[in-house]
């Protein structure tokens, strides 16, 4: 009779950056079992947003779910209040959404690999790769005015506009980037002994991601074609930028990292084709109109698809609003991935499964 | 958005006659408190008509039990198990204590 | 090989990380700092206060109407929106200033929220003093008709 012995994983663990908790089940050295505990940090944002705050306070307070995907949540609520107020907003605007959104992106996916690289046990490319990080950091704090709440998007446009020296130094840093992620794909696709622990690890097939509802990297790199994105059109225009969608095979860590640092080469040319193609124009329409009705709006997050609702009733407080992050969608997934791994590998499975609990628990 | 309105006992057969999991993407399940009633969405995305989100509406009193579809949509227990915190509404099977205390009364999202 | 040759190659290299106090870390130009109030331009329509998403601004009112104003530098986000929202150009700007940090000596909580009621204690005090000057003069007005 095998013996079962559950090993709990979190809420504090020296491989975790969040506050989740996991009970995996195993036997020997496999896990067969996991139960997930995702609900530390509920900061009950939410109830907040529809009694404490204003409809035009809420796209700051929204900000404040999360400090990586800041933008992603901005832009999502600024756009379905948008949609309430039946406002369209100049095509400016909309491409410095996409510019910031870009800029956000490839920081959150190098924060992500780069903490594959050290729950693999790779410490030096950790710090290489925080290091090349820091330069699309400052590229935001240049675009936005600070280091990690952008506030960059506000109900009917974006809170202020490119400088034409900011758009220069956007350009030369991320030719300066360009050369450094190639070197870290290199590295990643080559190196023997980050092989060891990524390839086949974590591995998730294709038919599970999409019986699951996986988005975002995790789906992207089992080969699901799930990226917002590539579906929507009417908030931001991805297909005049050259958005194109990164797919990849085996499901595995490896294939994860490798559609992030395929995902960081997309954005670069989407950044250098919106500054290039920055049209001229104001950057936010006033109105003075009131929310009303329903409405929702998907946006693709750095972790994944992003989704808001919202409910308004003529006042200046919105009656519900809902928000669900990709990591929320992802769990069932997640879950399932670390069935018939070695527990010696979960860290590295947590990690580049890219986890944002403050998202999910909001 | 596509809006579908279902009385609350046709949810699992419409939603199963209505979901092939490689056509659509289940996105979240979701409540609105509406004062007297409570109103239940699911949402849908469709992986080959992009940009449409499809999404069926019921409407439920606040202590009835609410059928799952996880007999359908297998991965709903998340979004499931956090309507049943946030809002206090009973749902079939859903575990207690998912985002919240599992000894926590009340629910925070309730008008009241 | 390679590795070693690079790692061996490092040691002579400067370090790649800002020696952070002894040298300035990058700061753009039009950084989000201190939110600076000119009550010469100032109209006191208030609207600053109203916009400001976590309440970092207030107005209190003395019995003659002038009204002063309060900002509390730890409670801001400067996120501007009192910028965008004020009427009046260069009433409320932002500067490049980023605020020193909260002592302890300072209080900075719970002084503001008592900064807080006493402003919207002496702003309701006002009111009820204008409304009963109206009645009184009101009644002053019907008296000798």
């Amino acid at each position: 009779m095998a013996t079962y012995y559950d090993i709990p994983v979190g809420a504090q663990h020296i491989s975790l950056l969040e506050p989740l908790h996991f009970k995996l089940t195993t036997e020997n050295e496999k896990i067969v079992d996991v139960e997930a505990n995702v609900g530390y940090v509920h900061r009950g944002i939410e109830k907040a947003c529809t009694t404490k705050f204003k409809f035009r306070q809420v796209s700051f307070v929204i900000g404040r779910i999360c400090g990586l995907c800041s933008i992603s949540h901005t832009t999502a609520y600024s756009q379905v209040a948008e949609k309430l107020l039946n406002l369209e907003i100049p095509l400016r605007a909309k491409y410095l959404r996409i510019l910031a959104l870009e800029l956000d992106r490839i920081h959150s996916h190098m924060l992500c690999l780069s903490h594959v690289a050290e729950n693999s046990g790779f410490e030096a490319l950790f710090m290489r790769t925080m290091k090349d990080r820091e330069i699309s950091m400052e590229l935001l704090e240049a675009l936005c005015g600070n280091r990690v709440q952008y506030d960059y998007s506000i109900v009917g446009g974006v809170a202020r506009d490119l400088r034409p020296e900011v758009a220069q130094m956007i350009l030369t840093q991320l030719k300066e980037l360009r050369s450094k992620v190639d070197d870290l794909i290199d590295i990643f696709q080559s190196n023997w002994s980050l092989s060891l622990k990524n390839k086949g690890i974590g591995a998730i097939s294709r038919e599970d991601a999409m019986r699951l509802n996986a988005v975002g990297p995790l789906a992207r790199a089992a080969g699901v074609p799930v990226d917002v994105r590539n579906d929507t059109e009417d908030l931001l225009p991805w297909k005049q930028v050259g958005f194109e969608i990164v797919l990849e095979n085996g499901g595995d860590v490896h294939a994860r990292n490798m559609v992030r640092l395929k995902e960081i080469l997309v954005s670069m040319k989407i950044i250098e084709n919106v500054i290039q193609g920055l049209p001229e124009g104001p950057v936010v329409a006033e109105t003075k109109a009131l929310p009303e009705g329903e409405a929702v709006v998907r946006l693709e997050a750095p972790r994944g698809e992003l989704f808001h609702y919202a409910k308004g009733n003529k006042t200046q407080f919105l009656e519900r609003l809902k928000v669900k992050a990709p990591t929320f969608s992802n769990i069932p997934a997640f879950v399932e991935m670390f069935k018939g791994n070695e527990y010696a590998s979960a860290p590295a499975i947590i990690a580049s499964y890219d986890p944002c609990l403050s998202c999910t628990a909001r | 958005m596509r809006r579908i309105d279902l009385p609350l006992d046709k949810v699992v057969e419409e939603i199963g006659k209505f979901y092939q999991f490689d056509k659509h993407h289940f996105i979240v399940m979701n409540a609105v408190d509406l004062g007297d009633s409570i109103e239940l969405q699911w949402f849908f995305a469709d992986y080959a008509a992009p940009g449409e989100v499809t999404m069926f509406a019921a409407r439920s009193d606040a202590s009835q039990l609410i059928p799952s579809i996880t007999s359908v949509v297998p991965s709903a227990w998340v979004a499931e198990a956090e309507l049943v915190d946030l809002m206090g509404i009973n749902i079939e099977n859903a575990k207690k204590g998912f985002v919240l205390e599992e000894d926590f009364e009340g629910a925070p999202l309730r008008k009241k | 090989m390679k590795a070693f040759l690079i790692a061996i190659g490092n040691l002579f290299k400067r370090p790649a990380t800002i020696q952070y106090p002894f040298a300035p870390t990058y700061k753009p130009d039009d950084y989000r700092g201190l939110i600076q109030h000119n009550p010469e331009l100032c109209i006191w329509c208030r609207r600053c206060e109203m916009a400001c998403p976590p309440g970092a601004i207030v107005f209190s009112q003395a019995m003659d109407g002038t009204q002063t104003y309060h900002y509390n530098r730890a409670v801001c986000i400067y996120c501007g929106e009192c910028v965008r929202n004020c009427p009046k150009p260069g009433a409320i700007i932002q500067t490049a200033t980023p605020a020193s940090p909260a002592l302890k000596d300072e209080n900075i909580n719970n002084s503001w929220a008592e900064t807080v009621k006493q402003a919207l204690e002496s702003r309701a005090a006002y009111m009820a003093e204008k409304k009963k000057q109206a009645a009184a003069k009101q009644q002053g007005g019907e008296n000798p008709a």
